[in-house]
């Protein structure tokens, strides 16, 4: 191994160094940033309403009429994690820096939003076709998601083009609304389903499966034997049972395939416990005397978390495909829009319309490839040995 | 012509666009019949340079820029050539590699397949380097190769797995194979550096009887020079990458002319300047600080259905210790012998089966956790290795200054920082190593921080868990002065646990020999290393090599 070691650079830092000096790794991070970045101003990038129009001298921001406070949340922390990443303080701090930017965002959304519950979206358009405003600015993408009536003659099963007033990037689906924009705003429900369901996930497997590892024994048996009813749990079926039961809800989505995915996360960090514990720095820690939480949480996890994170990217990639799995079998959320809903709507038509599957066909590829380029990164980077092995990094 | 002439060797190795120089223009020749010892501390080249002359590093990483390795090669008829190793085709290579020149490894329960049995092993390589060879005919010859290295009923353990033996008869079987196919030079990499002294001992004498019977010359790569003075012939002394002195083995153990020779013999705790009285805290009749009453720590086997407890393997058994106030006492005993185990036992970190511990007639055994916590201070330990001693995700400063948070020692994060200044300092680090993570430093450095973390706590009794014996010897020499002047300032008592008797010799006023779970002779260093009663420790005492050569 080549000597790359800069003075006090920490263990977790040199990983990522690592895993993020390949070229997959990379492309994997770019995709997922800019989906993040995406997804985050959505209302900002596709939306009938225009960002900015001059009337009578005086400027306007409709859209903002229309931000709802999870809006607000979502740019604001997309934002501070932006400018906090660059500062050089730990990473304590940042969190709950980024905390506090949550509650104060919350609480401002609360107070001065209130976005009206009919939305007229060609209310604007038509305003700017009678020539009530000096100038418009327009989003790149100017459709909100669910804006079906077309004004300047459009149809629905439009394909993508790109002249004139009426233009459509991606073409229009079967009622008439805007791919593009569609995708843009299906791009929430695609990152957060993945993230949420894998952080609960993560946090019910590193608490069961850290206990079961440091404890061993009867707990350790027990332990294993929830792990292996919740693996025999077939979440597919479930997830259809809860849907067809309780509605088609995203965070119902979310919980279940979270609840019932941390048994691999158990068994990564209790095997990974099992082996730390008998480590000398933590039977050092023990020996002096140090409290258990500090024992689990400070000596034991960050060293056993690493290949959790490396099945984490993977596990994102896999919700990412429950969910368009289930919305292609039209039982997703109903209250966005979402790719594998897209995809189904796609197979429905009876005429192939290629813009209507390759798009949404497309995003799902690229970001469950994307995350399992990270993943594979990082495992090589947490296993030196397999990196120079399968010649990936450097 | 001797057997093996090594001109000028350049081995570079590759990796990530920088060249390492492991071997940096290495002479030395071999004759038939002769042994030739390559000493040095880790990170020399040695070997390095014994892998470059039977070519087996991988071809991408290594090359050799100058030199050549000359071998008189015997053939098949009888005649001999001159060939030079390094620019021999790979076919060709594979006639001479196992054939004539063999390699025996340091690790013997990784370098046997463990899927296959011993006998086929060796069969195999039989045929491979003899295809006229029936199995029948292979097999005898392996049985009695086998036998040749001492194997007891050979015949019956021919079909045994390498997991159903010691790491000695492991060992034996490596030399079995590497020795059938009459190799007349045998490469040994420090064969004996994983085995326990008796072990090596007799690994030792029956490589040389070996030797004496078959002829052929062996290049021995070792670290110790009690193995040197026992087996070489020869000997070169190697530092990065260069042979810096050789000769016979009389002359440079006698009258070594390098420095760096000088240094490394001046280093071996046997040569080590014993320390004087001031540094000695030791008092017979000093009040006993810890005291271990029939000790046992016992390990259930279970087996069934039911997991029914079977039998017990009995690791520590019955043990009584009296360790008193300003001593060391040294703790010796082959690997398995239990010896960790009643160190840990007796701080606790692993919790006896019965028995009572007493620090200061404070009882440890059957206290809680939480009980525990605020006499842990009071004795901490120091490890083995020092790869894992440290956790790899925490700053040294850290490391250090969150046990005196959670003991509430010092007065805020500031009063902290500047004791756990003056411990490193105590330990000869200075203040900016606070601020580095373990990666950053070697492994004396490292033994060092782990001595640093023992001491933050003011503990009066530190266990020192062989944490010399992953260190170069020089380095050793470093740590085991430092741990003398730390006690006598810190006026600490130690139980020092190890398996060199030079370093107890040097070291410890008292000491204890365990076996197999049990302590067979305890006393007086002085008293049991000059004379020792009982059987097993006068075998433990003359196995050791000596660099005696008078």
């Amino acid at each position: 191994m080549t000597k790359r070691q800069t003075i006090g650079e920490s263990y977790s830092k040199q990983i990522l160094r690592t895993a993020f000096s390949g070229w997959g790794a990379r492309i994997g991070l770019t995709w997922v940033l800019f989906l993040a970045f995406i997804a985050c101003f959505a209302p900002l990038i596709a939306n009938s309403a225009p960002l900015l129009v001059s009337q009578g001298g005086e400027l306007f921001m409709p859209v903002i009429r229309f931000l709802t406070v999870q809006d607000l949340v979502l740019m604001a922390l997309f934002i501070m994690l932006l400018l906090l990443w660059w500062l050089p303080i730990s990473v304590a701090t940042k969190f709950w820096i980024m905390a506090g930017v949550c509650a104060v965002s919350i609480v401002v959304g609360l107070s001065f939003l209130s976005p009206p519950k009919l939305i007229i979206y060609e209310q604007f358009r038509e305003q700017v076709a009678a020539g009530v405003y000096d100038w418009v600015v327009m989003p790149v993408i100017p459709y909100s998601p669910s804006d079906y009536l077309r004004d300047f003659g459009d149809t629905a099963l439009q394909a993508p083009s790109y002249q004139g007033v009426a233009a459509h990037y991606m073409g229009t689906d079967s009622v008439g609304s805007d791919v593009a924009s569609r995708m843009v705003h299906a791009s929430r429900v695609a990152l957060s389903i993945g993230f949420i369901a894998t952080g609960i996930a993560i946090f019910i497997g590193v608490i069961i499966g850290g206990q079961m590892g440091y404890f061993a024994g009867r707990f350790d048996m027990l332990g294993m034997r929830l792990v292996e009813i919740f693996e025999a749990i077939p979440v597919l079926f479930l997830l259809l049972a809860f849907v067809a039961f309780f509605g088609r809800s995203v965070y119902i989505i979310m919980v279940i395939i979270g609840v019932t995915g941390w048994s691999g996360y158990a068994r990564y960090v209790r095997a990974e416990f099992l082996k730390l514990r008998k480590q000398d720095y933590v039977q050092a820690a023990v020996a002096s005397g140090l409290p258990l939480r500090s024992i689990l949480f400070r000596h034991m996890l960050p060293n056993g978390v690493a290949p959790v994170l490396v099945v984490a990217s993977f596990g994102v990639a896999s919700a990412i495909l429950t969910e368009a799995m289930l919305s292609f079998l039209g039982l997703g959320p109903v209250e966005a829009p979402s790719w594998g809903g897209m995809l189904n709507e796609a197979v429905k038509s009876s005429v192939f319309n290629w813009w209507m599957a390759a798009f949404p066909g497309g995003a799902i590829f690229l970001t469950v490839f994307g995350y399992n380029l990270m993943g594979e990164a990082l495992r090589d980077a947490v296993d030196p040995q397999l990196a120079s092995k399968a010649g990936v990094v450097s | 012509m001797s057997l093996l002439d090594v001109r000028n060797l350049h081995t570079y190795l590759n990796s990530g666009g920088e060249v390492v120089k492991a071997v940096d223009g290495v002479s030395l020749s071999i004759d038939k019949g002769e042994t030739f010892c390559l000493v040095g501390e880790s990170g020399s080249g040695k070997s390095i340079c014994a892998l470059s002359i039977i070519q087996l590093l991988p071809a991408g990483i290594a090359s050799h820029p100058k030199g050549e390795v000359q071998f008189q090669l015997r053939k098949e008829s009888g005649d001999v050539e001159s060939v030079n190793l390094l620019a021999l085709e790979d076919t060709e290579l594979r006639k001479v590699r196992g054939a004539r020149i063999a390699m025996i490894f340091q690790e013997p329960m990784s370098s046997l397949n463990p899927v296959f049995s011993i006998g086929e092993q060796i069969v195999e390589a039989l045929q491979l380097h003899n295809p006229e060879m029936s199995e029948s005919e292979a097999k005898m010859v392996a049985i009695q190769s086998l036998e040749q290295v001492q194997i007891k009923s050979p015949a019956e353990r021919f079909d045994d797995y390498p997991h159903r033996l010691s790491g000695g008869q492991r060992q034996r079987v490596m030399i079995a194979m590497a020795l059938a196919c009459k190799p007349d030079l045998l490469i040994a990499d420090e064969p004996t550096t994983a085995l326990d002294v008796t072990v090596q001992a007799e690994i030792l004498q029956l490589i040389k009887d070996l030797q004496a019977k078959n002829g052929m010359a062996v290049l021995f790569i070792t670290h110790d020079f009690g193995v040197v003075a026992q087996m070489a012939h020869k000997v070169g002394v190697m530092q990065s990458g260069r042979l810096v002195e050789s000769g016979l083995v009389s002359d440079i153990l006698r009258t070594p002319k390098h420095d760096y020779t000088q240094q490394l013999l001046a280093a071996i705790p046997e040569n080590l300047a014993r320390p004087d009285d001031s540094l000695r805290l030791f008092n017979e009749n000093a009040d006993t600080l810890v005291s271990v009453t029939d000790l046992n720590v016992w390990f259930p086997i279970r087996k069934g259905v039911f997991r029914r407890v079977v039998d017990h393997v009995k690791a520590v058994d019955c043990v009584n210790l009296n360790i008193r106030k300003g001593s060391i006492m040294a703790l010796v005993g082959e690997s398995g012998c239990g010896k960790t185990t009643l160190a840990r036992a007796i701080i606790q970190l692993q919790r006896p089966t019965s028995g009572s511990v007493k620090i200061d007639d404070q009882e440890l055994c059957g206290l809680s956790e939480d009980q525990l916590r605020p006499i842990r201070p009071r004795m901490q330990i120091a490890f083995q290795d020092p790869l894992s001693s440290l956790n790899p995700r925490l700053k040294v400063a850290t490391t250090l200054i969150e046990p005196m948070t959670a003991h509430g020692i010092g007065e805020n994060k500031d009063d902290r920082i500047a004791r756990a200044i003056k411990v490193l300092e105590q330990v000869q680090l200075s203040e900016e190593h606070l601020w580095r993570y373990p990666h950053e430093f070697s492994g004396g450095q490292r033994q060092r921080i782990g001595l640093a973390r023992a001491l933050v706590l003011n503990p009066e009794f530190i266990v020192c868990d062989e944490i010399t014996s992953a260190l170069d010897v020089s380095v050793q020499a470093e740590v085991l002065q430092l741990l003398l002047e730390i006690r006598q300032q810190s006026d600490l008592t130690l139980l020092f646990i190890t398996h060199n008797i030079a370093v107890v010799e040097y070291l410890s006023d008292e000491v204890v020999v365990m076996k197999s779970g049990r302590v067979v002779e305890q006393g007086l260093t002085t008293s049991v290393c000059g004379n020792p009663q009982d059987i097993y420790t006068q075998t433990l005492l003359s196995a050791v090599p000596r660099l005696n050569l008078s």
